[in-house]
């Protein structure tokens, strides 16, 4: 079917998990490094038949922990770089998710998010990583995740993450969930030259590590990938804008926590995107992924019935749309906040909201399963009596 | 004065005037041999990408050698190495690190690695025992030796990672002691023109802890030691286990052919999609 | 007679008290501890008498810390390490 071909263009009624595979290549991904979790095995299925007819490499590692680590490597040695896991195996990574934020590495992590703790129930969706992938690591760091709630945008977020990326050499990740995965809906592919690539800025040749900066500037500094000449000194441990190892300067340590945050939050108006739409309303549905679609039939059913109720969708949940959700408090008297768990971005929403109107949180009749639109506005109902 | 500077000085950082090891430490002996065969096989850093973890050894390249280098999270080097070198097939790709880096926290990347025959060239630093953190046990710390972590006298058994790693499948398996420099000069040279997994293993002196931990004394004592108790491979085939048990067993364990990963996903992308690399 | 020339990087050399390598595998003697300290306060090696040294070099080979170069025919401008015994 494909030929070697990197954009199959075209519609297709296909899983999520295949659109994202397809985002993958379409982005121009060289390399992806994986171990075998349900929900998401059906990606790196895939990726193990396209990538190497486009060119690229794929490795099934022992463990996650290996995969992100390969990924991290071959993302040093110039290529694009993808794993895709779930909660489990976003678990055992996040040592190295901690690697990749301080040394600066462009890595696309896709969490196709099931139900936990532990090992759960593989196949059944549930928003259960949506702050451990901003604060699992030890330390403090800002990545940047993304989140889909279709197939299409499975495919469409997915180019976004190798962009972002790229541009930020910083990993995204993309918070799909097992039913944004395996849901098979309308997919369609556009024309290659519709699709924006980016790649991170290599150096210019000439200079030497120590005339070079090759690390910690707000506006990303030029990676000095391997193989090139360029003599990169890349380390675990707390460095210099060259790179060199420094655990004796307060000053060092202090920029080496502080420029990697500011180099995403300094950017965040290019980074997040919401999808909002509550201008007249006086309740607002606040929700991502797969649960935002209940929420905008929610809504429709809502205003069916005379009452003016607006949507607000986090297409990106990190770097956190603080400002974004402080308008909306501004504009609405009541935020009810959907999410497939018991609350994970609820405190940061409240957070920004609280002080300007009632914010509430709906989690589905049973965890593990999307709302049913009549039991959000039941509740709406409710709220605003 | 004849030399102005060492001859190695042109393979090192220039701002990096001293190495950090202790007064003794093998690890400056391990770093020399690497650089002489380098060196000796016509090679330059720039063809090089060398890789990490976290302990003393994992010091070797890092920030000394002026290359690409890799300093990874504790145990891991081996894994990143299979990634830079699948993406980086033409470059030479050398792990250097100590045992409890690669063999007891990173072990099962160790053992793929070895399995799935990537191309790197694997030093492994064996001193014994986790010398940056201040003297624990180690997967390799000889039963009945008392460190810090295990006071009463180790109660467990000793590794012998080069028995597992030829047991994993590795092309080329090979021990030395800091007592042979020169043999583990050429070991090392066959490593990295070796096509697959080439595997070296130094036993090194740890004065500062292993020395003290196990009475061996100084460096010194230790070299002694290493020399007294190290016996080639070719005679201790001959021995029975008895006779080999305080003995450390040197030479080339293993040295074979077989397919190489980086090169067949090479054959593969040209055969699947027609690339040529 | 090959003649050798030995350099002693002696602000690079952490002491022959703890390490001592090099004393330890020359064959002839011709390195001894000396009695002036250097900039960090370890002593380094002296030469004895370098007509001992036979350039075999296992004084540079094994030293952990680039402190001492035995280059066996001086004159020449290119420097080979590594030794042919064995």
């Amino acid at each position: 079917m494909s030929n070697g071909k990197r954009v199959l263009t075209g519609t297709y009624f296909q899983m999520g998990n295949w659109a994202c595979a397809e985002g993958v290549i379409a982005a121009g991904c060289e390399f992806v490094a994986g171990y075998p979790i349900t929900p998401a095995s059906e990606i790196i299925n895939r990726l193990a038949q396209r990538l190497p007819q486009v060119g690229g490499t794929f490795l099934q590692t022992e463990d996650e922990i290996s995969a992100i680590c390969s990924a991290i490597g071959a993302s040093w040695a110039g290529c694009k770089a993808l794993v895709a896991t779930s909660g489990p195996g976003i678990s055992l990574m996040q040592e190295n998710i901690g690697f990749a934020v301080a040394t600066e590495t462009p890595l696309v992590i896709v969490d196709v998010q099931r139900l936990g703790p532990s090992t759960g129930v593989p196949s059944v969706g549930l928003a259960g990583d949506m702050v451990q992938v901003a604060r699992g690591s030890h330390g403090d760091y800002q990545i940047i995740a993304l989140c889909p709630e279709s197939p299409q945008e499975m495919f469409d977020l997915t180019i976004r993450a190798f962009h972002l990326a790229e541009r930020y050499r910083v990993p995204v990740f993309l918070m799909a969930d097992g039913f944004a995965g395996h849901m098979r809906e309308q997919i369609v592919i556009p024309d290659e030259d519709r699709i924006e690539i980016t790649g991170r800025k290599i150096p210019e040749p000439g200079k030497t590590t120590m005339e070079r900066q090759d690390f910690l500037d707000v506006d990303v500094a030029p990676m000095p990938v391997f193989g090139r000449g360029f003599r990169a000194h890349v380390t675990s441990s707390c460095h210099d804008e060259h790179g060199m190892r420094n655990l004796s300067d307060p000053e060092v340590m202090h920029r080496y926590i502080t420029k990697p945050i500011d180099k995403i939050l300094n950017h965040r108006d290019e980074i997040i995107q919401v999808d909002a739409d509550y201008s007249g309303a006086d309740v607002a549905l606040v929700s991502y992924g797969t649960v935002s679609r209940s929420g905008r039939a929610a809504a429709h059913l809502a205003q069916a019935q005379g009452l003016k109720v607006g949507i607000f969708r986090l297409i990106t949940c990190w770097p956190f749309p603080d400002k974004e959700v402080r308008e909306m408090s501004e504009h609405v008297d009541y935020m009810l906040v959907l999410e497939n768990n018991r609350g994970q971005l609820y405190p940061y929403i409240k957070a920004e909201a609280a002080h300007a109107c009632r914010v509430e949180f709906l989690g589905p009749q049973t965890l593990g399963q999307i709302h049913d639109p009549e039991f959000i506005l039941a509740r709406i109902k409710e709220m605003i009596k | 004065m004849s030399v102005s500077a060492h001859p190695f000085r042109k393979y090192m950082r220039s701002h990096v005037t001293r190495t950090t090891t202790c007064p003794g430490c093998g690890n400056g002996i391990i770093t020399q041999a690497i650089l002489r065969a380098i060196e000796e096989l016509g090679l330059e850093m720039d063809d090089f990408i060398f890789v990490s973890g976290i302990g003393c050894a994992a010091w070797i390249p890092t920030p000394l050698f002026d290359a690409d280098t890799l300093h990874t999270t504790h145990g891991r080097p081996v894994a990143f190495a299979t990634g830079v070198k699948l993406a980086l097939p033409e470059k030479n790709v050398m792990v250097a690190s100590g045992d409890g880096d690669l063999a007891a926290i990173g072990g099962n990347h160790l053992i793929h690695a070895a399995r799935r025959n990537i191309d790197l060239t694997v030093v492994l630093v064996n001193n014994g025992i986790y010398g940056m953190t201040g003297g624990q046990t180690a997967p390799t710390t000889p039963r009945g030796v008392s460190t810090i972590t295990s006071p009463y006298g180790s109660l467990e058994h000793v590794f012998d990672i080069c028995a597992m790693i030829a047991a994993a499948g590795a092309p080329y398996v090979a021990r030395w002691t800091t007592y042979h420099p020169r043999q583990m000069m050429r070991s090392i040279k066959k490593a990295i023109q070796k096509k697959g997994f080439a595997f070296v293993e130094v036993i090194s002196q740890c004065p500062v802890q292993f020395g003290r931990a196990s009475k061996l004394g100084k460096a010194v004592d230790m070299l002694k030691y290493y020399k007294k108790g190290s016996i080639r491979i070719n005679k201790a085939r001959d021995l029975d286990k008895e006779a080999l048990k305080d003995k450390i067993v040197v030479g080339e364990f293993v040295d074979t052919e077989k397919p190489e990963l980086a090169s067949e996903w090479i054959r593969l992308k040209k055969e699947v999609g027609g690339y040529i690399s | 007679m090959m003649t050798s020339k030995i350099t002693i990087f002696r602000q690079s050399c952490k002491g022959v008290e703890d390490c001592g390598i090099c004393i330890f595998v020359c064959p002839k003697q011709a390195l001894i501890e000396s009695d002036e300290i250097n900039e960090v306060g370890y002593l380094p090696p002296k030469v004895t008498d370098e007509s001992l040294c036979t350039g075999c070099q296992n004084c540079m080979i094994s030293c952990p810390d680039f402190a001492i170069v035995v280059e066996k025919e001086p004159k020449k401008s290119s420097d080979k390490g590594g030794s042919k015994d064995e």
